[in-house]
């Protein structure tokens, strides 16, 4: 694998959907070139603050109670 | 069920009930974040979520025992969301999606002109968590929505293909575009925030310390 490969593929390594056979040559590249290190570096970094440090919302108690609600009744109403 | 069991139908249908609201509740959370971010509306998100849950409960018995539940919720919400909202939506901020567009392209040939030197790492580890909901609430609709599936989701690219019912490939260029897309919103807003290195765009330096 050489350094374009790598860049092509970083998303694939850390969304896990690399192919196995790729993954020990991915990783040799890596472990012996400066530049993609970095670049993997920098894509785990990158990802880890979208995955992690985006806000997520629940839901509101008023949904939850909204949606429970309407299983009751159609339960006690039966299919229209 | 044993055959030559008859229950009247009102309890199978109470029993259909438990078994998924069981099996669906524990979603909520996750449907209405995702809700929230595509229609960017707490009334919005509530109603499309209440939809989906509806729909889903409605085509219950479609749904194939042993696929990916949490999956089939998402491809409900999806179906409706692109039936019900996406008319209702703004335009994405095309100016605001060029000028990142603009700026990435920027970056990708000052990186290929300087590879060794990464000023990029060092304004990321400054970003603040509200540039991080900014960029993403920029990013148009398409593009937010796979990020949203694979990043706060944890879904494949697979399952992605299957909710928003495109090729997996589509799937991978649009998580590439986006997420590169996201990173050039939070680099131009950390460095709106006036965390920049010596040389940096002065100019913006002041307007910051004038305010
Ligand atoms: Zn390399």
């Amino acid at each position: 694998m050489d350094c374009k490969e790598v860049s092509e593929t970083l998303f694939l390594f850390f969304d896990n959907e690399m192919e196995e056979e790729l993954l020990a040559p991915f990783r040799d590249h890596v472990g012996t070139c400066g530049d993609c290190a970095r670049k993997v570096d920098y894509t785990r970094k990158l990802l880890w603050i979208v995955r992690e440090r985006t806000y997520r919302c629940s839901a509101p108690d008023r949904l939850r109670h909204r949606i429970l609600i309407s299983f009751e009744h159609r339960r006690f109403a039966g299919p229209h | 069920m044993p055959k030559g069991v008859s229950m009247p139908k009102e309890s199978v249908d109470h029993q259909k009930g438990w078994n998924f609201e069981a099996a669906a509740m524990p979603f909520v959370d996750a449907l209405y974040n995702t809700a929230y971010r595509m229609t960017r509306n707490a009334e919005d998100a509530e109603d499309l979520v209440q939809e989906t849950y509806l729909k889903a409960y409605r085509y219950y018995d479609k749904f194939e025992e042993g696929t990916n539940f949490k999956a089939w919720l998402f491809k409900i919400m999806k179906n409706t969301f692109i039936n019900n909202y996406r008319k209702k939506q703004q335009a994405p901020t095309l100016s605001d999606f060029a000028e990142i567009e603009e700026s990435f392209e920027n970056q990708v040939s000052e990186d290929a002109a300087k590879p060794t030197k990464n000023p990029e790492e060092e304004l990321l580890e400054n970003v603040l968590d509200e540039d991080v909901q900014r960029a993403l609430d920029k990013l148009p609709p398409d593009y937010r929505m796979v990020v949203l599936l694979a990043d706060l989701e944890g879904f494949s690219y697979k399952e992605i293909a299957e909710i928003l019912d495109v090729p997996v490939g589509t799937v991978m260029s649009r998580l590439y575009r986006g997420r590169r897309l996201l990173e050039a919103a939070m680099l131009e807003f950390a460095r709106d925030h006036g965390y920049l290195r010596e040389g940096d765009e002065p100019a913006k330096m002041r307007s910051r310390s004038a305010k």
